[in-house]
């Protein structure tokens, strides 16, 4: 990674130019985007939830902790993307050595390490057979792998009778729930402790609900896991291959590389990181059982995409899938804390989606236009967000006035009403009420609506006088909204302020980037 | 997924093809999992109401849970190849209202089991009542804590009846007796790993968790590991179950369940079979089969684990 404050001297730059040169070399790394979703994410849960920090070491340690086996799982993936294949059946392959591992645990008597053996080796022999089937026959790797999601999911309920084993022996909380810490804290209890270790383990004692608790293996297993890949594959004969055979196949193969055996090995060390990521599973799951890691390798494929990734093949990189593993298991976590409602969340997981993939994309395309433009779409949408404030209690109201309607007519028409038809008549107070909601939100979102009309016009033609004109036109609309009662929405019309402005001087940031790398 | 529900339908022709030179009626069996602890148990006792009647049973199951095209794939399938009677659990209550109603039209009887349909009618609906049940654990719940304590309930899939119901009634009788209590919902889709994340993010953000309560025993199961990553111990956290699964079972004996409403799987499956199969001989059927259910607590665990034939 080269950049303009290597070619010219540090102390020559002013502060502007430093803040520049720092925002190109942060948004030339893969990962930006989702490291940007996770901050503007992580943000707006913190606002969201008034009594639970979000931001909080034992808050984010315990999303490390989740992450850590399906992050291996997308680890494994990433590579096999890098190579422009894709593995359907990295799920199945995670159920079917969870449950095969506690099984010969439970039930054949076999020590932990020989069980943890056997489902590392299950995992190389289940991608041996994919990668072969796709390296060496040619086989597409995507019908390939859609096969395997079924064979080695059914393979996995045959073997064990789709039966849950009973606890697995503690030896399998190395990959899990083991606190290093524990044993300390335990001995400072105790009143074990002498000298500097005493103090250490007050130390550790005091601050264990809010530091040490959530201090487990799960966690730096998936960090070293990462750091350890990462040095590999950029480091690596077999690291450069595997972005030669992405970025072309022919060529690499032309150029002497071993195309083949390289692809067998990639699928093997995605099938061998599934089984990784069963371990990591087993380490804090109740039980071992073949249903585990259902819809993993969407999950797994989503991470990687949010990372950066080309699903191409060729661009990319692990610590982008790091981020992208890091803000699914962030969704889940953060809507879980902030009390969202389920089918919100859903919506929401799949628009983080597609913000993360979009920064990723403008991103990519280096140009001044596109960033103007996703920055004044940002724009809009905050207005947007203002608008449904007052609009959504407006639209309400006159839905069920309209269904009120609706279910009336159907019962002057003679029909025998349903229950949810009944359900929808309304008492004369309630109607009452409803008309007077609608009346009284109609001005702010009469007002609201044209503001958001022109920020989504600004979006196709936004010369700079207009840009910043609307953007105080948003700082404008902070008092009035507040006046008319509705000040949660204030946050999003000084965010969309926020985003407006920038938006006008994104050409003046990237012409003085661009000198600047030029010097 | 075309080809493999060929094959299905292929393995049920050749099934109903087989079964009738033995001249046993056939009898259809749509489950919804294969592979959940709860439902093997539904299944297993289907399975042993259609030996006891002497019919053949084919059942077959979605691909995964929750999927409804399957499902209504299967179920035109067994109508096409004449099941004289269908026993279905379906994965959508209305989803699956039209295939019933072109089935009972074509005069099969249809016995919904578990969750009911909702737009058609059926022969028989043999199920508990959910939300009966579900205010029974929320009277069992309410007994453990203090007004104002803080608890978690872990939902099952809202999007369903039998998740709706049970919520609603959990709620209905805690908050009639606790009104001062916080619930904090954990939200899932009757996935475990979802109820372990979502509870262990909960009891990190605060420390004031007096109980967990399950819509289901795969969260009690779930909610008790999120409890051991944690090091809590048994008891710390009481943890309230539904479904009366072994495993839940178990960990009431070790101390970590406190209550526990199990519903009576396996009548459920083997009542649901013998409607079927009285239906499919032209006999009356009660319209609805109340399979009831037994508030399992460490009082009473002996006596449900004989009743179930646990150990």
């Amino acid at each position: 990674m080269t950049d303009a404050t290597h070619s010219t001297p540090v102390p020559r730059l002013s502060l502007q130019d430093r803040m520049i040169a720092l925002l190109v070399r942060f948004f030339r790394a893969e990962w930006s985007g989702a490291l940007l979703a996770i901050v503007i994410l992580g943000l707006a849960i913190e606002v969201a939830t008034t009594d639970t920090m979000f931001f909080r070491p034992s808050n984010l340690m315990t999303i490390l902790n989740n992450s850590a086996a399906i992050g291996v799982v997308a680890g494994g993936m990433t590579l096999i993307i890098l190579t422009a294949g894709i593995d359907l059946s990295v799920g199945s392959v995670m159920g079917l050595t969870a449950a095969l591992t506690g099984y010969v645990a439970s039930f054949w008597g076999f020590p932990p390490a020989l069980a943890i053996l056997t489902g590392l080796g299950i995992g190389l022999a289940v991608g041996a057979f994919n990668g072969t089937l796709v390296a060496y026959f040619g086989m597409p790797a995507f019908i390939v792998t859609l096969a395997g999601l079924s064979i080695w999911r059914g393979t996995g309920h045959l073997t064990t009778n789709a039966q849950a084993t009973p606890k697995l022996p503690e030896a399998f909380d190395y990959f899990g729930r083991y606190n290093p810490f524990a044993g300390l804290r335990q001995a400072y209890r105790d009143g074990e402790l002498t000298g500097i270790w005493e103090n250490i383990g007050a130390f550790v004692d005091a601050n264990w609900l809010n530091f040490f608790r959530t201090f487990q293996m799960s966690m730096l297993i998936f960090i070293a896991f990462f750091l350890v890949l990462s040095i590999v594959v950029a480091n690596t004969r077999y690291g450069r291959y595997v972005y030669a055979i992405g970025s072309n196949e022919p060529g690499a193969r032309q150029a002497g590389i071993n195309t083949r055996r390289y692809t067998l090995m990639t699928y093997m060390f995605g099938s061998f990181a599934a089984a990784f990521g069963a371990l990591l599973f087993l380490g804090r799951a109740p039980y071992a059982k073949s249903d585990y890691g259902q819809m993993w390798e969407l999950d797994a494929i989503a991470a990687v995409v949010i990372g950066g990734t080309s699903l191409f093949g060729g661009r990319g990189s692990l610590w982008g899938t790091f981020m992208g593993v890091i803000l699914l298991k962030l969704i889940n976590n953060g809507l879980t804390l902030a009390q969202l409602n389920t089918f919100w969340q859903m919506v929401v997981t799949g628009g983080i989606i597609l913000v993360a993939v979009g920064i990723d994309i403008v991103r990519q395309s280096r140009d001044p236009e596109a960033v103007r433009k996703l920055l004044a779409t940002v724009g809009a949408f905050m207005a947007f967000l203002t608008l449904m404030t007052p609009a959504s209690v407006w639209l309400r109201a006159k839905i069920s006035l309209g269904e009120h309607a609706a279910a009336m007519a159907l019962r002057e028409a003679g029909d025998t009403l349903a229950p949810g038809h009944t359900a929808r008549l309304m008492e004369p107070e309630a109607i009452q009420a409803a008309q007077l909601a609608a009346q009284s939100t109609l001005v702010g979102t009469l007002v609201l609506l044209v503001l958001t009309i022109l920020a989504a016009v600004n979006i196709f033609r936004g010369a700079r006088p207009m840009t910043l004109v609307l953007a105080a036109g948003f700082v404008v609309m902070i008092p009035v909204v507040a006046l008319m009662g509705y000040q949660a929405a204030t946050p999003f019309l000084v965010l969309g302020a926020c985003a407006l402005a920038a938006s006008a001087f994104v050409f003046t940031l990237f012409e003085r980037a661009r000198s600047l790398s030029h010097d | 997924m075309n080809m493999k529900l060929t094959f299905a339908g292929a393995a049920i022709a050749a099934l109903i093809a087989g079964t009738a030179a033995q001249a046993q009626d056939v009898i259809g069996y749509i489950t919804k999992s294969a592979t959940n602890a709860g439902w093997m148990m539904i299944n297993q006792g289907a399975a042993d109401a259609a030996a006891e009647e002497g019919v053949q049973l084919v059942s077959v199951g979605p691909s995964f849970q929750g999927d409804l095209s399957s499902q209504l794939e299967v179920f035109e399938n067994l109508v096409a190849q004449g099941a004289k009677a269908i026993g279905v659990a379906p994965v959508d209550s209305s989803g699956i209202a039209p295939a019933v109603n072109d089935a009972m039209s074509a005069g099969i009887p249809i016995i919904a089991i578990d969750t009911g349909v909702s737009g058609a009618d059926v022969t028989s609906f043999v199920a508990t009542d959910n939300f009966a049940v579900a205010k029974e654990q929320g009277n069992a719940a309410a007994g453990l804590v203090e007004d104002g304590d803080a608890v978690i309930y872990v939902t099952g899939n809202q999007a369903q009846s039998t998740g709706q119901e049970r919520r609603n009634g959990f709620m209905e009788t805690f908050k009639a007796q606790r009104p001062k209590s916080e619930v904090i919902e954990v939200p899932t889709e009757w996935d475990s790993a979802q109820a372990q994340e979502g509870v262990e993010a909960i009891l990190n953000s605060r420390d004031d968790i007096k109980m967990v309560v399950n819509a289901w025993d795969g969260g009690t199961m779930g909610a008790k590991a999120a409890l051991e990553n944690l090091g809590y111990g048994a008891g710390d956290v009481k943890l309230v179950g539904f479904d009366g699964a072994s495993d839940a079972i178990v960990a009431m004996d070790e101390g970590w369940v406190h209550a526990d409403t199990a519903q009576m799987l396996y009548q459920m499956g083997y009542q649901g079979i013998k409607a079927a199969a009285a239906a499919a001989r032209g006999e009356d059927v009660n319209p609805r089969i109340d399979t009831g259910y037994f508030l399992v607590t460490p009082e009473t665990s002996a006596e449900y684990k004989k009743m179930i034939g646990m150990e």
